[in-house]
């Protein structure tokens, strides 16, 4: 197992550099203007400005030297300043947000995890057992309403699925509300007197002992978690099940029914863990379509994520900003596959050892 | 009582399927006596396996059923048992094995714990007497430097390997009886061959009677005492060993026969093989399962499926025709 771990830990490196070459072609359709803000936070106001910017920052040199400057910025003689320079987290400056794109990343990035735990942790819990409990009683009730489920999960896209909630338990009900947190809760967790262990609003709200916000929280995610989980909900609970029922008719089934084992590890010991094979594959697989929905149901709900960020980046042309997002989101996924292939690992030994 | 360790009496087991009701048991009895080996044959689909799962209720339902008979298992009725009861039959008293050892074993568990599973269910040891044993055990089937390969997968192993380990843990508790369902077909023949010897030494030393499931009566007459011959769900020659060698009484038997390449025949025949595929019953057959691909049918065949009747001591056939003669009976 170690092996195999830092057999797929050296790939990262490579994987990383792979995303930023692509980062960084990308960034060469951008006029020297617009490039500018990876390294000033002012518009060059004239040419001659724009001149000196140019050849301060090598803007016009070779694409190895640029691409070099990209990765670790240009220092100021005179000052000692660092400005741009991505591995020391500067990703250039955010026009449209009025503050370097690394600090927009990092002050909207905790609100994002938040509500992605809590749209994905149900669905590995309780998604996965219900499936199991669909194939394990097959035709039963369980296995029915996930089978209606899944299709009406399946045949709505995100954003159409969150206009309705929205729609009917917003505005017609007014049961939740967008957002992230009432006012006086807001008021609260931004006072000294509230402790942030994590960054992350429910949790530091249980940590801090503090109840009531983190069922306002919830209230303000219900709609978002709702909206981005529930495609995850149908597949997981479709997989599952179909991959259940496959390995529930296999012979070393029935050799462990034939050793006298009770039906309950029959189940959960032999089964089980072999029908988990093409669920840790979906679950790769899922990492990308969340990162979409994330963008679409922030967008909805006016939660304030960097889905919502790099919307709206997108809508105001807002180019560097968006390509520090993306550049973002491509350390995340590398992250997620590192998590995904260990998980691999650990439900098939035949991966490991090979 | 009766001194049978295994009584089964009028077994039916049918499956639902789409195109209709399968009728793959269709009244099977048999008895098996202590310490006797008895072998089953007949070819693909005639319900041999179907009948032993049936017996230790592993049948999976839906879509198969078990309609009718009973099974004694030292006077009880494994069929009328609870699910608590009959677990601790199998795997304790009954055990079993399977044709393909790379899928019989699971692949994401290592061989040691699937092997200490039964030991510390049935016999109820801790984890280290059972690891002690499961090593045992396996040095037992011969696989060398056993104790350290207990952590290894499945996939480690070779075919007959994984076979010997099937073997070990099937035996791991003592059962009185062994249902192998054609172990050795999924192997190749030199390690077909180790491990009959393996099973008949286990066989010479822990005394379990065998029920011992092939398509290959070659394979049977080393091994058993006994033999039944399946056909379409019924049971339609059976015999001690030497006797239906000697004088099979079915056609269908006489076809198995033939089909078995003789080495002392000097004058070697064309080896013959039975015409035609056995039939997936989707009614109780009225008539004879055998009659469309019988040289020796006659009108009778048609109307009405022979029961199982002695020819001679211990020797009894379902078929209307006397082979040797070549008339009814
Ligand atoms: N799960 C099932 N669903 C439907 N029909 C089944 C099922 N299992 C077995 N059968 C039918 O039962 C009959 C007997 O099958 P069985 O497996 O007992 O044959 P067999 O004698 O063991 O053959 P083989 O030598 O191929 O193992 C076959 O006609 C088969 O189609
Ligand atoms: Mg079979």
């Amino acid at each position: 197992m170690t092996t195999y771990i830092i057999r797929r830990l050296l790939l990262v490196p490579f994987l990383l550099m792979g995303v930023t070459i692509l980062i960084f072609g990308m960034l060469q359709f951008l006029s020297p203007v617009e490039r500018s803000a990876l390294y000033v936070r002012d518009f060059p106001k004239n040419e001659k400005a724009l001149d000196a910017i140019i050849k301060r920052y090598g803007l016009d040199r070779p694409m190895y030297e640029q691409y070099w400057r990209w990765l670790v910025g240009v220092v100021d003689v005179a000052t000692g300043e660092r400005s741009g320079g991505i591995l020391f987290g500067d990703l250039g400056y955010s026009r449209t947000s009025s503050q370097p794109v690394i600090d927009l990343i990092l002050s909207r990035f905790p609100n994002t995890l938040d509500l992605t735990i809590w749209a994905v942790a149900p669905v590995i819990l309780v998604g996965i057992w219900l499936g199991v409990q669909a194939a394990v009683h097959q035709n039963g009730i369980i296995d029915q309403a996930a089978r209606i489920f899944s299709i009406i999960g399946t045949s709505f896209p995100t954003f159409v699925f969150g206009l309705l909630m929205l729609m009917i338990f917003y505005a017609n009900l007014g049961w939740f509300e967008p957002g992230r947190l009432a006012d006086e809760y807001m008021r609260v967790v931004n006072s000294d007197a509230f402790r942030h262990y994590t960054s992350l609003i429910t949790f530091d709200a249980l940590l801090n002992g503090r109840f009531d916000i983190f069922i306002d929280a919830l209230r303000h995610m219900f709609l978002p978690i709702l909206t981005l989980s529930y495609i995850s909900w149908a597949t997981f609970l479709r997989v599952t099940r179909s991959s259940m029922l496959e390995t529930l008719r296999m012979e070393y089934v029935t050799t462990a029914r034939a050793k006298g084992l009770p039906e309950r590890d029959v189940i959960f010991k032999h089964a089980q863990p072999n029908a988990m094979i093409p669920v840790v594959t979906l679950a790769g697989g899922s990492v990308v379509g969340l990162l979409g929905g994330v963008v679409i149901t922030e967008t909805v709900y006016n939660y304030p994520g960097i889905g919502a960020a790099a919307a709206k980046a997108a809508t105001t042309l807002d180019v560097v900003t968006m390509l520090g997002f993306a550049l973002f989101n491509g350390i995340i996924l590398i992250v997620a596959n590192l998590v995904v292939d260990i998980l691999y690992a650990t439900v098939d030994p035949r991966v490991r050892l090979s | 009582m009766s001194d049978l360790l295994l009584d089964v009496q009028g077994l039916e087991t049918q499956f639902r399927t789409p195109d209709g009701i399968v009728h793959a048991v269709n009244g099977v009895s048999f008895g098996l006596k202590e310490g006797e080996t008895l072998g089953v044959v007949g070819e693909s689909g005639c319900g041999k396996s179907v009948t032993m799962l049936s017996v230790l209720r592993l049948i999976a339902s839906p879509p198969g059923k078990v309609v009718a008979g009973k099974a004694f298992y030292r006077g009880q009725d494994l069929l009328q048992m609870s699910d608590e009861e009959i677990r601790h039959i199998r795997g304790a008293q009954m055990a079993m094995i399977f044709q393909d050892p790379m899928t019989s074993l699971n692949p994401v568990m290592t061989i040691g714990r699937q092997l200490i599973e039964p030991l510390m269910l049935h016999l109820g040891m801790n984890k280290d007497q059972a690891n002690a044993r499961a090593a045992e055990l396996l040095e037992m089937v011969g696989i060398p430097h056993a104790s350290e390969r207990l952590s290894d997968y499945p996939h480690q192993y070779s075919g007959g390997m994984r076979q010997r380990v099937m073997i070990a843990m099937a035996l791991s508790c003592n059962p009185q009886i062994l249902i192998a369902d054609e172990p050795t077909t999924a192997l190749d023949v030199t390690i077909q061959a180790q491990i009959i010897e393996l099973v008949k030494r286990l066989r010479d030393e822990l005394g379990m009677a065998i029920i011992w499931i092939t398509h290959d009566l070659g394979i049977v007459a080393g091994l058993a005492q006994r033999v039944l011959v399946m056909y379409g769900g019924f049971i339609i020659e059976e015999s001690q060993v030497i006797d239906l060698y000697a004088n099979p009484s079915h056609p269908y038997t006489i076809g198995l026969l033939g089909s078995l390449p003789r080495l002392d025949e000097i004058e070697r025949q064309r080896l013959f093989s039975i015409e035609g595929m056995p039939p997936v019953l989707y009614n109780k057959p009225t008539a004879c399962p055998f009659a469309p691909r019988c040289k020796w049918v006659m009108d009778r065949c048609w109307q009405e499926n022979p029961a199982l009747t002695e020819v001679s001591p211990e020797h009894r056939v379902a078929c209307w025709v006397d082979v040797k003669t070549g008339k009814a009976r």
